[in-house]
Order: structure tokens, then sequence, then C-alpha cells
């Protein structure tokens, strides 16, 4: 397979991944902005400056009001993390290996961008929201089912498939890294009210707040959802889940190429710190885990990229 | 006016589309209506658009697709298929001899300077024979119609003709609106052309290629044509490869893949000449491979089509070669071409400024209908410009009669209506083959009495059956 190809399909999956969380995400601060008495401008804050656009969103608008910064994170071009760039970037990292794709998986991502384009071509109605990103994160869903489905699982898989747990790893580290104090232990006495809704906005983020209910039969306390997204081996956006895949699917490439890689080894080596939960241990500082696990995600995707030579050296 | 349903007279139905009539006799029009804009959701859908050049980059549009087919007999496919066999094979002939010995020249045929000094002449191919020893592998021959027989050809695609992938999706777009109308005709298949190009292609090669390995090397996704690229090379199974992806190491042009680098025998490629090799052709290209034509003249690999086959379908070159076919073949050209004026010729010049309102003038190195004028269609103030680029440039132009192409109805709001059509079979030449897919892209213009069918003026297109008996 050419480099360059492998390269699209490891960006596609991501920027992908990307605006599914982003749309996640977008529906947990609505979630949380309309179950208040102010409009939890703040949170809408964290998330801009979450996916970096601060900026450029400071450029454009003086103050924060729900409209503009809905609007923003949605369908502004300039933002070059808003669900729009992301799903236009998946498009033609995804036309420009379209033979590596079976036409269902072609289909389910034109269809999405297609949709995405005619539901954004205009500002987004407050009353329309819910609708809008229901219809991204289905997309994204029949993606997926298109790809386990209709394809090999060969290399353009993996490929694919690392590219997405790389950004998945990289979107659960970051939400936990701008709500870390929020999760440490002494939180429960600081945050009261204010801070189990915190803990809900986060959860809902990652499509976890259910299973963690379910789990935890409703008992909210920071380090077991610290430890549930981090080290839980059943849960799709944890850490430890991330991991798994991302080693599998090197391992994969190792065999299927015959040849030993150093991101293979990271990635082992990286797991490795996931196995126990260690969050309430007074030893580990949570804020310093997440952000070396954030330093360390990021390597791993790098060292892909030359292993596999998806850039031109 | 030549219909090819109705004939001359438009009273009666031609035998090839009898079939073809009485089911439109038992349709419901606007039930058609919407099958043709659902064949529209399904162009979209799988994203067979094209970018305009010119156009904000983002832009895609659709060729409009008309559902009524273009349906020509067994018999009027065999005079085609031997004239396209006949023209190819002359072409070739007369590429490899131009670029070697240039008998054509020394016998007085042609003269030197229209060679020469010919912008399409590339003095870089002079001097060897490309593995195969074939010049132009992928032709298009855009064919017209003004009578039941009455085929000429307008132009040759020797260079990198496209269009082919219209003509398979709108065959499979056709079978999938309308299975009934392939029970009840008996139509040629067209779908092994991918496979077809491929043997094509291989049969190039010779013992010091082992297993080849054949690519398509395209320009990118921003190309207009790059949904043709991914759907071949995908249909063939082959790589679609860019220039950033290509090295010359040793002399052997290599990709780089996932596992290191990885030798290419075969190009099929959809660039132009100009950006393929900028130490031997455009040096300010960014696309190009330094050090990719050396290894061709080396013969470590083969290029289809050959760089400078431009030669031979400028339009100026086009009116010799009946003279071509004559001299390479000696035979008779099996099909006309249409008679042209080259304006470089002072008595030709005078002639074409007097008749300007009854002629079409073409750039000699134009192509998609861009910079033509139509005589009959232009405003007096258009006439008189146009014979002033005419008196300025005489070398950059040639004219010919507005010919009454044939037509063939399309579905309009207001039901069928008969619109002008041309035709373009595509035509894969090997050293031991040349095949004609039956069929081909039938354009049509899309507005009444016009005849431009390009796409990028607004044309579109049909499918187009060629029955078997």
């Amino acid at each position: 397979m050419l480099g360059r190809h492998a390269d699209s399909l490891f960006w596609m999956a991501r920027y992908l991944e990307r605006s599914e969380n982003n749309a996640r995400r977008i529906q947990a601060a609505f979630h949380y902005a309309l179950s208040r008495e102010d409009d939890g401008r703040e949170e809408w804050k964290t998330i801009i400056s979450e996916s970096g656009s601060e900026v450029v969103f400071r450029d454009k608008y003086s103050q924060i009001t729900l409209t503009d910064a809905v609007n923003f994170l949605l369908r502004d071009r300039d933002n070059v993390n808003s669900i729009i760039t992301l799903i236009y970037k998946a498009r033609q990292n995804g036309r420009s290996v379209r033979a590596n794709l079976t036409q269902e998986v072609w289909l389910s991502l034109n269809e999405s961008w297609i949709a995405c384009e005619t539901a954004l071509k205009r500002p987004v109605k407050i009353r329309d929201l819910p609708g809008v990103l229901e219809g991204i994160i289905k997309g994204s869903s029949l993606f997926r089912g298109a790809l386990y489905g209709t394809m090999l699982h060969n290399d353009i898989f993996n490929f694919l498939r690392l590219g997405t747990y790389i950004e998945r790893a990289d979107n659960t580290l970051r939400i936990m890294n701008s709500k870390h104090h929020q999760l440490l232990p002494t939180a429960r006495v600081i945050g009261g009210n204010e801070g189990q809704s915190q803990w809900e906005v986060m959860l809902r983020s990652l499509a976890a707040w259910r299973s963690f209910n379910w789990l935890r039969k409703g008992q909210l306390d920071p380090a077991s959802v610290a430890n549930f997204l981090i080290f839980d081996a059943r849960m799709p956006r944890s850490i430890n889940f991330c991991y798994r895949e991302i080693k599998s699917n090197l391992g994969d490439l190792s065999n299927y190429y015959c040849s030993n890689y150093i991101s293979y080894q990271m990635a082992c080596e990286l797991l490795e710190t996931l196995n126990v939960p260690n969050v309430g241990n007074k030893k580990i500082k949570p804020s310093e885990f997440i952000s070396t696990h954030i330093v360390k995600n990021n390597e791993v995707g790098r060292t892909i990229s030359t292993d596999f030579n998806l850039c031109k050296s | 006016m030549f219909d090819e349903m109705m004939g001359f007279e438009g009273d009666v139905t031609r035998e090839a589309y009898t079939n073809l009539f009485c089911w439109l006799g038992d349709q419901d029009l606007k039930k058609l209506a919407k099958k043709s804009s659902s064949a529209e959701q399904l162009f979209r859908r799988i994203g067979i658009t094209f970018n305009v050049y010119g156009q904000k980059q983002a832009e895609e549009r659709l060729i409009p697709f008309d559902l009524i087919p273009r349906i020509l007999a067994a018999e009027e496919w065999r005079i085609l298929e031997e004239g396209i066999k006949q023209r190819v094979t002359a072409i070739n002939c007369f590429l490899c001899d131009i670029y070697n010995e240039q008998e054509i020249i020394q016998a007085g045929i042609i003269p030197a300077e229209h060679i020469h000094k010919n912008e399409a002449f590339m003095p870089q191919m002079c001097g060897f024979t490309p593995v195969g020893g074939i010049y132009t592998h992928v032709v298009g021959v855009d064919i017209v119609r003004t009578g039941p027989t009455d085929f000429c050809v307008l132009e040759d695609n020797a260079r990198v003709p496209s269009g082919v992938s219209y003509m398979l999706e709108n065959r499979s777009t056709m079978q999938h609106m309308f299975p009934e109308l392939f029970t009840t005709h008996q139509i040629r298949p067209i779908n092994n052309y991918p496979k077809d190009l491929f043997n094509s292609l291989i049969e190039c090669s010779n013992s010091s290629f082992e297993n080849p390995n054949v690519a398509l090397l395209t320009p990118g996704i921003h190309n207009s044509a790059y949904y043709e690229h991914s759907f071949l090379a995908d249909e063939m199974g082959i790589e679609l490869i860019q220039g950033s992806d290509l090295a010359v190491q040793d002399g052997k042009v290599t990709i780089r893949t996932t596992q290191g680098v990885e030798n290419v025998d075969i190009i099929y490629r959809r660039i132009d000449d100009n950006f393929l090799d900028p130490l031997s052709f455009d040096p300010k290209s960014l696309l190009g491979t330094p050090g990719l034509f050396d290894a061709y003249r080396n013969g470590s690999l083969i290029l289809a089509n050959a760089p400078g086959t431009g030669i031979a379908d400028d339009k100026a070159i086009y009116s010799y070669i009946p003279d071509i076919i004559r001299f390479y073949l000696g035979d008779e050209p099996l099909l006309p071409n249409i008679p042209t004026w080259r304006c470089d010729d002072k008595n030709n010049l005078i002639y074409v400024i007097e008749n300007l309102n009854e002629l079409v003038v073409k750039e000699v190195h134009g192509s998609g209908g861009y910079g033509m004028l139509i005589g009959p269609a232009a405003s007096k103030k258009e006439l008189s410009d146009f014979s002033r680029k005419l008196k300025a440039n005489p070398g950059k132009y040639v004219a010919q009669p507005t010919l009454a192409l044939s037509t063939v109805p399309i579905l309009t709001k207001n039901g069928l209506a008969p619109r002008h059509v041309d035709l373009r079979p595509f035509v894969l030449v090997s050293p031991s083959k040349v095949r004609v897919t039956p069929g081909g892209l039938t354009r049509v213009a899309l507005k009444d009495g016009s005849l431009v069918v390009n796409s990028s003026q607004g044309g579109g297109t049909k499918d187009t059956w060629v029955l078997r008996a």
C-alpha cells in the first residue's frame, strides 16, 4: 500500500472520530446549559479552548453567547476543528483513497458530508440543534458499521482503526485534562452539586453516562469516574480500551508486514501503565498522569507515521 | 436534419428504436422525470462529479445525465469500428515515424514546418521507440453524424482522453433504473473496459518485465477528472498514485509504500506531458518526478500514453489524417474527415473571412469548446471581433463548415425533444490488438438548437447502446 494512502486513511479516521467526539461534546454542553439557571457560558468557553480555537473565536466575537458558540463549533470554516471543517477534511482524505474503500464505506462518508453540508448551510437555530447533532453522530455510526461489515480486515483497516483510537484516546484525555480539578479526591467537598454536574457533562461527552451509572448504581465519586475513563477495559472510550486496540492493530501490521516496529513497542509499554487503576493512590497525581499520557499518545501517533512511511521523509 | 430515432422526415421510427419507442409510449412522463432526478441523486451520492476550472475549488458539479438512451444498430457500429481501428493504427504509425525517420515529411505529404514549428511536437521523443512500440494506447475518437450512414470524425483525442467512467456509470445507472429495457434489447456489454485497459497495458511489456506493476498517475483530487481516475484504478485493482509518491532510484521508477519502496513498471498517466518530469519538460512543474523521462527512454518504464502524442491530434494535423492513412496503410480512409481550412494558408484565410458567418472556427490547440466561434450563431460584433483575431494570428485557427449534426430525443419539462449529439468511442491499442468498446460516451447539447456538447459548456451525456444484431 502507498504510504500516502495509509496517511489519508489514518487522518480520515481521525477527523471523523474527532467530528463525532465534538458533536457529542456539544450535545453534553447543550444539555448542561438547558438544565441550569445561568446559561452555562463557562462550559462553551471550555469546549472552545479544548479544541484549541480560542484565538480564532476571540478575534470574531467579543463575548460568548449560546448561538455564536454553537455555530462557531459546528459550521465556522475558519475554525479548523469545527464539525464542517472536520467532515470536509475526512471526505477529502476519503476521496484520495477511494479505491481502498468499499462502496458502502465511501457512500456512508459521502452521504455524511452531503447531509452535513446541507444541515449547516445556514446558521443553526437552537430548536434544530438536537436533530443536527444526532444526524452527525448517526453518520459516524453508519460509517463504523460499514467499515466493520464490508471491509477486508487487512492493513487498510488497521490504519483506519489506528487513526480512530489515537484520536479517541486523545479526546478522552483532553476532556479529563480540562476538568481534572473537579476530579481530585477533594472535589467532592468543594464541588458539591456543581462538581456532580461537571462529571455528568464529562461522562455524557464520552457516551458513558448511562454505562457508568449502570456499573456504579448511581454512585458518583471523582476517583471512580477517573478510573473508569482511564482504566476500564469494558468502556469503549477509555484509554485502556483504546490502547488495547492500538496494540492489536499494530500487532496485526507487524505480522502482516513481517517486521518489528517501534510504535508497537511503545503501545505495549503504554498499555502496561493502564492495567491497574491508580486514581486515589496518594503517590500519583491524576493531572500529571493525564498530561504525560497526552504527550505519549501523540508520540505513538508520530512514530506510526515514520514506521510506515506515511509522509515523505 | 437527421434524427436518430425518427429519421429525416420525423414520421417513421427507425428500426433500432422500435422497442424503445413502444416502451416510451407506455411511460408516464412525469414518473420518468422523477426517475431522472433520482438518477441525479445517485450520481451525487456516489460522487460522480467534476470540478470546473476557474470556479471555486470546493464546488463539484454533476454532468447532466439524460435517461433516453442513444441506440446504434449493429451495422452502424461495424462502420464505426472498422473506421476507428484504421484511424488509430495509422496515427500510431505516424507518431513512430515522426519521432524517428520522418518519411512522411520526406515524401512531401506534410510540410516540415507544420511539424517542427508545432508546439505539440516534442523533440525529447526523437530517436527512440518506447517499449512495445505503441504511442497512443488510449484514444477517444470524436464522431459526428449527419445521416443514416454518414459518420465523420470531428477530432482525435490521442493525449489523455477522458470520459470513459461516464460511459460505464451511465450504463450501470440505466440498468439500475430500467432493468426491463435490458431484457427487451440485445445490448452489447461494455463493462469489460477496465479489464481490457489493464490487459492492453500489460501486452505492451516485454520479457524484461516480470509481473509488471501497473499504476494510474493522477494530478490529485482537485483535477476535473479525478473521479474517473479513482474509478479506473479501483476497477483495475491498481494503485492510484500522485507525483509525490514517485521517485527515481538507480534508473528505476519507484513508489513509496508502507513497507518501503517498490518498483513501478507501467504508468497509465492522466497528467499532461508538461507535468511528468521537470528535468525533461516544464522545469517549473511541482507535480513531476525528476528522472522519470530518462527511465522511460532507457526502457525501464512504459508510459501510456507516450509524451508528445499531441502532434497527432491537434486541429491542423487533423486535416492531414486521410493522407496519413493512405501513406502508412495504403488504404482509403473508411471514415471521412470534416473538410478543414487551415487559416495559415492565404487563400484559405480569405475564404474563411468571407464566409465566417457560415463556418465553425476553432483554435488549433484548443479543447473543451473554449475559444471557438460558431458562425451561424454569432452576432455581427462577435464576427468582426473574430475576423480581427484571425487576421492577427491566422496560424492559430482552422475552420470547418457548420454541420447539420444528428439529433436524439432528450427528456425535457415538456416531454421529448430532439437535441444535437456527438459520440466518443474509446479505443485501446496494444502491440497485438486494437480494442474498441461497443458504445462510447454520447454527449448531448441540452439547449434547443445548440451544437456545443462539451460538459464544460453545459452539455449532458446519455447511455449509448450498440445492438447485437
